[in-house]
């Protein structure tokens, strides 16, 4: 569910998100008629690969989404009680990702910057945010330390990943996309040896949460430590990771990864949390906090047949997730709430759902299972994707499940074309999701 | 007569012998005649598809001894900084907008077309094939090489050289049951200095893949040493900084 924080009217801001979109667009457009004057040639002039100290690249989005809603569903009552919206309802996504390095001496700068606007039912919109932007010091090839806000993205999973204690939390449904960062000053040391372990690398991290630094990592006026230890073991990929510092429980994790062959790879997380906080709500709107020690674990493999079909699978168990039954409470409030709002036209048990934002997060719950089928290149139609990916509810058998198509073809495209249908029963997960359905074309020219 | 026939099998055996380390030594001697152990090369991968559409990706590869390559794609946009480790029989590809880097599979191509990863990411022929037999062709040998693992890409090779130059004209990659997979052209020879003269373009057509053909251009090649630190997880997503 979007995070109705995020939206803003019309405004001076969302006019100059449309003025730097609209000249980005027109050099791109001025890029890829010079490119294509020169495409087709086998030449390699050496000149082509010398470095220079800066780069500067990134890629334009346009991204248009048809939403088939569920008026029926909760999230639809508490996302629509005010309005009568039309059945489809269309978004317009644009987007722009901006990345560049400097380069000198054993110093690098490195900034990534990402703005979308968006036309929606509550009109236009934008937001932009610096994702990643961190001063790196390599004195060695063994050593780097670096300072500023970056994203760490531990862990081995795919769709999720229970030991990435220093970030955002990934979407299942498009777990490749970039995520903002966190300031962090950390380092890598790196060591190679010869034998059974062949790596070994240590990254220490610091993380202070301020008001005004990383002020929505958790419990604010804390300094942070965590860290890793890589292993490259046996030909085993192994970390054992901690968060430690008060903003969050304190945490400590494992993860492994293997090929178990040529074409098979298994991977697996565990994150052990002390203290783990949960907010419950019942029915009638009391919340609780209920404190715990729990397990997270993710359980995965990758296959690749014969046919090039890729087969990614894996099973996500969090402890610390709600029951079927706090779901069950929580979906209760806001039909209480909706009906209170039909009859007297007061929304305050609606505004009070809308508050408990843990309950929006994605994978809430317990047990989960993911499943993608990709085709590499069916009938011989190179920079072809065909993909099947599903995400099952263990708990209340409710699912996602999204046909989808990719073609990169064309030198710097990338088209994709997704579908999900969402299916559960009353008070499942996907069953009170705001849609039904969900069709999206995602354009991306890559500069 | 029963002296004369054992002496002619004991030395028919010892020929056979003799003609099979030869061939293991021939194939160490094209390896170097390839690439030196240790040395950082950039190479153009082009892609063209039967209506003669292309794609190009330009690649920077290092490689350290016997099992340890990386590379680094510079182009095209929608590629660049994504990275690729092999050590032995493992393989890494790292992409930015992922952020870390996931076990691949030698099957599997990170570029699409005829080439898969460990075609990109090559280790020396003699590290991972024995020659079983080898023979003399006119003007070339043709050396039957077996893979020494069941991880190895292609179980059987076969391998024509020139007898002068000694470095291949021409490759058939093969299934266990000699089914063939990929064919791979050796040409335009060219000093890429340091006394290496090798093969500046490498094609490869397949009959899994009608009518398209990858090509590999090889514009520098140099002898250089690296860190072992280099060849790691944690140092993919900074390749570009031992350019």
């Amino acid at each position: 569910m979007p995070d109705s924080g995020f939206l803003m009217p019309d405004s001076k801001e969302s006019m100059t998100g449309k003025r730097i979109l609209f000249i980005v667009f027109s050099f791109i457009v001025f890029s890829i008629s010079s490119v294509s004057a020169r495409a087709g040639e086998y030449d390699f002039d050496p000149a082509e690969t010398e470095k220079k100290p800066y780069s500067l690249g990134g890629y334009l989005e346009f991204r248009p989404v048809l939403n088939g809603l569920d008026r029926g569903a909760a999230f639809n009552k508490l996302k629509f009680y005010k309005r009568d919206e039309s059945n489809p309802l269309p978004e317009y996504n644009f987007g722009l990702q901006l990345e560049g390095s400097y380069e000198k001496g054993i110093s690098k700068l490195f900034a990534r910057f990402n703005t979308n606007l968006v036309n929606s039912y509550l009109g236009w919109s934008d937001s932009s945010s610096l994702y990643e932007g961190y001063l790196s010091l390599k004195p060695s090839s063994s050593l780097d330390i670096y300072t500023g806000k970056k994203t760490l993205k531990w862990g081995k999973g795919y769709a999720w990943n229970p030991v990435a204690f220093f970030d955002r939390p990934k979407n299942p449904d498009d777990p490749e996309l970039n995520l903002e960062g966190f300031v962090v000053v950390g380092a890598d040391y790196i060591r190679s040896f010869e034998g059974p372990l062949k790596t070994f690398s240590v990254t220490p991290v610091i993380l202070p949460a301020y008001q005004d630094i990383n002020d929505d990592f958790g419990t604010k006026d804390r300094i942070n430590f965590g860290g890793k230890i890589y292993l490259l073991y046996y030909d085993t990929d192994i970390d054992f990771l901690f968060l430690s510092g008060g903003s969050k429980s304190p945490r400590y994790g494992l993860d492994f990864s293997r090929n178990l062959g040529t074409n098979l790879e298994i991977h697996g997380e565990l994150a052990w949390i002390q203290g783990n906080k949960k907010t419950v709500v019942d029915s009638s709107g009391s919340s609780r906090v209920m404190e715990e020690d729990v397990g997270v674990f993710l359980l995965g493999l990758r296959y690749l047949s014969e046919r090039e079909t890729t087969v990614i699978a894996e099973y996500y168990h969090n402890g610390g997730g709600y029951t079927k039954q706090e779901m069950k409470d929580y979906y209760s409030l806001i039909d209480s709430g909706y009906t209170q709002y039909l009859q007297t036209g007061n929304d305050a048990l609606l505004q009070r759902a809308s508050n408990l934002t843990a309950y929006a997060k994605p994978s809430l719950m317990r047990d989960y299972l993911y499943l993608r089928i990709s085709q590499k290149e069916p009938f011989n139609i190179l920079y072809f994707t065909p993909a099947l990916t599903g995400i099952v509810n263990l708990q209340d058998k409710s699912f996602s499940i999204s046909p989808e198509v990719v073609y990169t073809g064309f030198t710097n495209w990338e088209l994709r074309l997704k579908g999900t249908y969402l299916s559960g029963d009353r008070w499942s997960e996907y069953g009170e999701k705001p849609y039904d359905y969900r069709i999206e074309l995602r354009v991306r020219y890559y500069f | 007569m029963w002296k004369i026939i054992m002496s002619m099998a004991v030395g028919l055996f010892l020929s056979t012998s003799a003609l099979a380390l030869d061939g293991n030594q021939l194939l160490v001697q094209i390896d170097r005649n390839l690439n030196p152990e240790s040395f950082e090369s950039y190479r153009k991968i082009v892609n063209t598809e039967p209506d003669g559409r292309k794609k190009e990706y330009t690649y920077y590869t290092v490689k350290k001894g016997k099992d340890k390559i990386a590379g680094l794609f510079l182009a095209p946009a929608s590629e660049k900084g994504r990275t690729t480790l092999r050590l032995g029989e493992n393989m890494w590809l790292y992409i930015p907008n992922v952020g870390k880097p996931v076990r691949i599979t030698s099957l599997q191509s990170v570029v699409g077309g005829v080439f898969n990863n460990s075609d990109i990411l090559a280790l020396d022929y003699a590290e991972e094939y024995t020659v079983e037999k080898a023979e003399e062709a006119g003007n070339e040998y043709l050396l039957h090489l077996k893979a020494k693992t069941k991880a190895v890409a292609y179980d059987k090779l076969n391998m024509w050289v020139d007898k002068s130059k000694k470095i291949p004209t021409k490759i058939e990659c093969m299934t266990e049951a000699s089914m063939l997979i990929k064919t791979i052209y050796f040409k335009d020879i060219k000093d890429f200095g340091g006394g290496l003269i090798r093969p500046a373009v490498i094609e490869t057509d397949s009959p899994l893949y009608k009518g398209y053909k990858s090509v590999m251009i090889f514009a520098k090649i140099k002898k250089r040493d690296f860190k072992d630190e280099i060849f790691t997880l944690t140092f993919m997503p900074k390749m570009e900084s031992i350019r």
